[in-house]
């Protein structure tokens, strides 16, 4: 394992939170709160929230065949879309199995954006090479888009990370710093997965309307390295009137898993295998466009499995143990219909994304049952593991929500 | 944030003797570590234990913590309160937070607890 790295906020955080509050995150150290994740969970729901997602990797692919080759890349429509929109979509390999889930951007009608995860940058950046390969045979020996990390110092002034500004008050806040009434206009008319170019504090920026918190107003801005911290101060100042708050790791898990949004490893590919019908984003797979990687491979998939991702919501007030990944799910019989891939604490509830049974719906009552967590317990005779089946009894009950929620 | 008069273990724990009654419950560093706790799991009263026990678990929505008896001897009070207000180790690790009590068979030495200034040098340390 090569040492933690410090994202380019890393000065900003230690100016508002403890060095010990940092943890690794996907090799870099990041905050997992500021001030206390319902403090920051709430201030998303109700005012705005401010996160450093700058190790996110941000890559270009520009030429004459970047629509082409991206269209072969992903599970998404790309050819169709206008500069200006986004789409959400699949990177999947020979065999279908899930390498990262993306956002395209398309800027120009030659110049794309796309945003992966930070865990598969490095992977993605090898899967480009092979992916040119296959697709090689399709693009009759066209030349091959230019693909660039946007992270790369090497990149000069092109260089991009991405700053996330989420909440009901981010437009305003936005507003008042961005340089002019076109650009104002432009935020004004921005729909959800649109983006547009502009500057902030002198430098161009692109803001877009996506995010990762299911806030109806949100906004990533894509920024230069050497801008992000003074970008992210002038945000902090401009919004403080207005409620805006910095948010850690904390506050970015509960808000994602309270919406419903699947995390790459999580609910998303990971020890299950996840795939994206699964995880309840068969439309962002488009089965029916002439070709991508994977596609056969992802049409079998599309009807065979038995188990997928669902919303739950269990209790939560104080004195309430809390559901962890792989504690059991169970249906009113008892019997183990799946597992807890994620949970988070919201107000007096937990929301836990679980992996079950596909033929539960929306408002069963469905029970969990705890693993063993330490010596203690596996004294008491508490299991470590549950099989699908096994009949066990249940430590607490919920029930089955709407398997996505928009705020 | 480190009371002169408890002693200290390099799990997180600390200890206030009153003759042979010791009280024990989770540091401020711990506390602020796990983040808004939720959840706490005392331990039988009238349990007999040795030092270093696993007697319970702290946990928050992040993380889960396992609590070790910083002494030996018999627990003869744990604190009812936090099973329903967790939240009491965040806001009073010292006093109302406490975790229970023990009738300890040998004092601060005997158990190789430390002062609180050796604690503070051992926090700095990590």
């Amino acid at each position: 394992m090569s040492p933690a790295r410090k994202t380019v906020l890393y000065e900003q955080h230690l100016l508002r939170t403890d060095r010990s509050r940092l943890i690794e995150f996907a090799g870099y150290l990041m905050p997992v709160w500021y001030s206390s994740i319902p403090r920051e969970h709430q201030a998303v729901r109700q005012a705005a929230g401010l996160f450093d997602c700058t190790h996110m990797g941000v890559w270009s692919i520009r030429g004459a065949t970047a629509a082409d080759f991206l269209e072969g890349l992903t599970t998404q429509t790309i050819a169709s879309l206008a500069p200006g929109k986004a789409r959400y979509g699949y990177i999947v390999d020979t065999v279908g199995a899930v390498l990262d889930d993306v956002i395209v951007y398309r800027l120009g009608p030659q110049e794309f954006m796309m945003v992966v995860n930070a865990v598969n940058h490095d992977k993605i950046g090898r899967w480009f090479a092979r992916a040119q390969e296959i697709l090689d045979e399709r693009l009759s020996g066209a030349a091959a888009p230019e693909i660039c990390d946007l992270a790369d110092p090497a990149q000069g002034r092109r260089r991009r990370v991405d700053l996330a500004l989420q909440g009901p008050a981010s437009r305003e806040i936005l507003e008042r710093i961005l340089p002019d009434d076109a650009a104002r206009n432009a935020l004004g008319k921005l729909k959800s997965f649109e983006g547009f170019p502009t500057r902030l504090e002198g430098s161009d920026v692109f803001i877009a309307a996506t995010g990762y918190t299911g806030s109806s107003v949100g906004y990533e801005l894509y920024v230069h390295p050497d801008q992000a911290g003074p970008i992210w101060q002038r945000l902090l100042q401009a919004g403080e009137d207005l409620g805006l708050v910095p948010c850690g790791l904390g506050a970015r898990d509960s808000l994602r898993i309270e919406a419903g949004l699947p995390l790459y490893g999580h609910e998303l590919a990971g020890a299950h295998r996840i795939s994206p019908f699964q995880a309840g984003y068969g439309w962002a797979v488009k089965l029916d466009k002439p070709f991508f990687i994977g596609q056969e491979a992802l049409r079998a998939q599309s009807t065979d499995y038995t188990q997928q991702v669902q919303r739950l919501e269990l209790p939560g007030r104080p004195g309430v143990r809390p559901v962890r990944p792989d504690d059991a799910v169970l249906a009113d019989s008892g019997e183990c219909v799946g597992w807890v891939l994620s949970c988070a604490r919201v107000g007096e509830s937990q929301i836990a994304l679980a992996l079950v049974d596909a033929r539960l719906e929306c408002q069963e009552t469905v029970g969990v049952y705890y693993l063993a967590r330490s010596e203690r317990h596996r004294q008491e005779g508490r299991k470590e593991s549950v099989r699908l089946g096994e009949t066990m009894a249940p430590d607490v009950n919920g029930t089955i929500l709407e398997r996505m929620a928009r705020f | 944030m480190i009371p002169s008069d408890l002693w200290y273990t390099k799990e997180h724990e600390w200890v206030r003797f009153d003759g042979q009654s010791a009280t024990m419950g989770i540091t401020h560093h711990a506390q602020e570590q796990l983040g808004e706790i939720t959840f706490v799991e005392l331990p039988a009263p009238a349990r007999r234990i040795k030092a270093m026990d696993p007697i319970g678990s702290v946990e928050s929505s992040k993380a889960a913590s396992e609590v070790y008896s910083p002494v030996a001897g018999e627990i003869t009070e744990v604190n009812g309160r936090l099973e329903s207000e967790p939240e009491l180790i965040n806001q009073s690790c010292y006093q109302d937070g406490w975790l229970c009590k023990i009738q300890a068979q040998g004092g601060p030495e005997t158990f190789g607890l430390m002062n609180a200034g050796q604690y503070e040098q051992y926090l700095q340390e990590q």
